[in-house]
């Protein structure tokens, strides 16, 4: 998956939200955990402060005093983090047993009436969450104010222990939620990977067009391609097919010029022939470029080097009949060309054809895969005369003959190195090991 | 030699067909498919130079149903298709030599020679019977080392039995291949032409076999009928 990946970026944007809202929801809980536990150590501490007040009185003299501490034991054993103190304007402080000899350290602001909660630090240095309130008892006397302590690590660690179990639940949550997306999205991106793979086929030369069922969103999609693939064809059918007749409309005319010029002769005959032949080279140059450069880029044009090595021999063993030639040829069939069955025809062929009529004896094709990834090479050697390296380059040119006395336009060589080009491929010539020519053509591998 | 050409361009037509009949051959000429399939299925010739773009019936089309009938002509495929993709449509549909236009005529001959010549069993284009040499290029005949003026027609009968040493050929045979369709044919003018062949060269070479023709050969045996 790369960066463009619409599989990594539904994916992606699903696990950050569901990251996202998880943790939000982990937070909101917490928070309300909390603000829960909270109010419940409150309800404790009024029950506490309820029953302190059910406890006070006053006596004879007007002295409030408490008739008898509270049962729980907590407020019993030294320092248990649950206090409670009894503060009135005439005298000490009553307070639990649970304080020692130790007493409650308010802040300075605490509020002189009414009800309120806060945090202090207890004689341990232990948080305290406090609840105080004034009361006047009924039976008269001054106010009293009732101060009731209980340890906050107590909502602490329930909300820690809460806190625990909720990341672990919203971890596995989280989990099971991307696995979902996961899947969800392979399962919603299959049609795309079907087509893709349809499309690797095509590419591949194994089909040529979409077929099967696409999923309804992308059907569209298949059928414009198909219809664009059906256009791509006939277009290049077209194009090939008036670039034919262009050739018989102009070469027949040509002929006629041709012969006509060589029964007049004389240098009238001369002229016209030699302006034939520049008129005849052109038109076969330009006409395979054309064909080559309208088809070159044609989706899923594929061509088996077997199958046209097997028909270019046949036909230049019919050819070059009169000359015991022998051409052989390894075994090709493995290796495919990724472009028009016709351009790879008219490469080998002019190839073929020129190592044939330079041979003395044997003409060899051999191909195999570069050592440059999708590379195919294919090499025509011959056991002629060969070429002076001087002149290598010079063949490859417009039309360049280096021995007239052989027939043929001396184009091929430079019609193979047009259409290679046309394909990002190349042509280098060199010497062979058994005496002539050695072509080598790399071209794109299907 | 009686040539079958088709080609639907009248002026190439015409030039093609001077060339052929200035050559020696005589020439039939069809202008579309039709007509040239209808031609080489009835007329035994010794070669067809054959387009590939005719009306009616395409040229890879007819050279297709003629051998699929068992015609065995050498056919020269001459034509503006110069892919080798068309080469090799072209020989697998039965063609024995392919020509490009434009073309030299010269060439256009010797290639036609050639199948002929080939088709015949013949590698070299010198044929020889005993002292009796001819040159399929330039018609010039040797008897002996001495050159032989022969007239066209003379040759025509010439060159078809040399090119058939050995075996008998018929009077019709011998005039189906000499003359063209247009010709007012009468066999006893092909007599005529063997008789003066053996004035020129000599009784011995055509031998008349009674009933069935004449078998140009060197004689090794007791001469049947002179």
């Amino acid at each position: 998956m790369t960066s463009k990946s619409i599989s990594l970026r539904l994916i992606g944007g699903s696990v950050l939200w569901v990251v996202f809202a998880l943790v939000v929801t982990g937070v909101v809980l917490v928070g309300l955990f909390r603000s829960h536990v909270e109010r419940a150590f409150d309800a404790t501490l009024n029950i506490h402060m309820e029953e302190l007040l059910a406890l006070s009185g006053v006596d004879s003299k007007g002295k409030i005093l408490l008739k008898r501490h509270p049962s729980d034991p907590q407020f019993v054993k030294p320092l248990s983090g649950w206090y409670w103190e009894l503060r009135t304007g005439d005298g000490g402080p009553e307070r639990s047993r649970s304080l020692w000899d130790q007493k409650l350290n308010l802040p300075e602001n605490t509020p002189v009436d009414g009800q309120s909660t806060f945090a202090i630090t207890g004689p341990r240095d232990e948080p305290l969450r406090v609840m105080t309130r004034i009361f006047t008892l009924p039976e008269g006397g001054k106010p009293i104010s009732i101060v009731v302590a209980g340890p906050a690590s107590d909502i602490e660690n329930a909300v820690r222990d809460f806190t625990g179990t909720l990341v672990f639940a919203l971890v596995l949550l989280g989990a099971g939620l991307i696995a979902a997306v996961f899947l969800q999205v392979r399962y919603g991106l299959w049609p795309l990977k079907h087509m893709r793979d349809v499309l690797a086929d095509i590419r591949a030369g194994r089909a040529t067009h979409m077929e099967g069922d696409f999923a309804s969103e992308i059907e569209p999609l298949a059928d414009e391609l198909n219809a664009l693939l059906n256009r791509n064809a006939e277009v290049v059918a077209r194009a090939r097919s008036q670039a034919g007749d262009l050739a018989h409309a102009l070469k027949t005319p040509l002929a006629v010029l041709t012969n006509e010029a060589d029964r007049i002769g004389g240098e009238t005959g001369v002229a016209v022939l030699r302006q034939t032949t520049v008129m005849g080279e052109q038109i076969d140059r330009h006409l395979s470029r054309a064909r080559a450069a309208g088809a070159h880029d044609v989706l899923g044009a594929r061509a088996n080097v077997g199958a046209v090595t097997d028909g270019l021999s046949r036909t230049l063993r019919r050819i070059y009949d009169g000359r015991e030639i022998e051409i052989s040829w390894a075994d090709l069939r493995g290796l495919t060309f990724r472009g028009e069955h016709q351009d790879l025809e008219e490469m080998l062929g002019n190839l073929m054809d020129n190592a044939c009529k330079w041979a003395d004896a044997r003409v060899l094709v051999n191909g195999y895969a570069a050592s440059v990834p999708n590379t195919l090479v294919l090499e025509v050697q011959d056991d002629g005369p060969g070429i002076p390296e001087e002149s290598m380059e010079d063949v490859l040119g417009r039309g360049r003959r280096l021995d007239e006395t052989i027939s043929g336009s001396g184009l091929g060589l430079a019609i193979v190195c047009d259409i290679a080009e046309l394909y990002s491929g190349s042509l280098e010539l060199g010497r062979s090991s058994h005496g002539g020519l050695s072509a080598r053509l790399s071209l794109p591998m299907g | 030699m009686r040539v079958l050409l088709v080609e639907d361009d009248p002026e190439l037509v015409k030039q093609i067909a001077q060339a052929l009949q200035a050559a020696g051959y005589s020439v039939d000429v069809a202008t579309d498919g039709e007509e040239g399939q209808f031609l080489g299925e009835t007329v035994p010739y010794d070669a067809v130079v054959l387009d590939l773009g005719l009306p009616k019936v395409d040229g890879l089309t007819m050279l297709g149903r003629w051998r699929h009938a068992g015609l065995g002509m050498p056919v020269l495929i001459l034509t503006a298709r110069e892919r080798w993709s068309e080469k090799v449509s072209g020989f697998d549909a039965g063609a024995d030599d392919y020509l490009t236009k434009p073309f030299h005529t010269e060439e256009l001959l010797a290639r036609l020679r050639a199948l002929i010549r080939r088709s015949a069993g013949h590698t070299m284009p010198t044929l020889e019977c005993g002292p009796i040499e001819l040159d399929t290029r330039t018609g010039k005949t040797v008897l002996n080392g001495i050159t032989v003026t022969l007239t066209a027609q003379e040759l025509k009968v010439l060159d078809y039995l040399m090119h058939h040493q050995g075996k008998v050929i018929s009077r019709t045979e011998l005039t189906e291949h000499i003359y063209d369709q247009d010709f007012d044919r009468d066999s006893n003018t092909v007599e005529v032409f063997v008789g003066r062949l053996r004035k020129k060269l000599g009784h011995q070479y055509i031998v008349t076999i009674r009933g069935r023709g004449y078998r140009m050969s060197v004689p090794e045996g007791p001469e049947i009928d002179r």
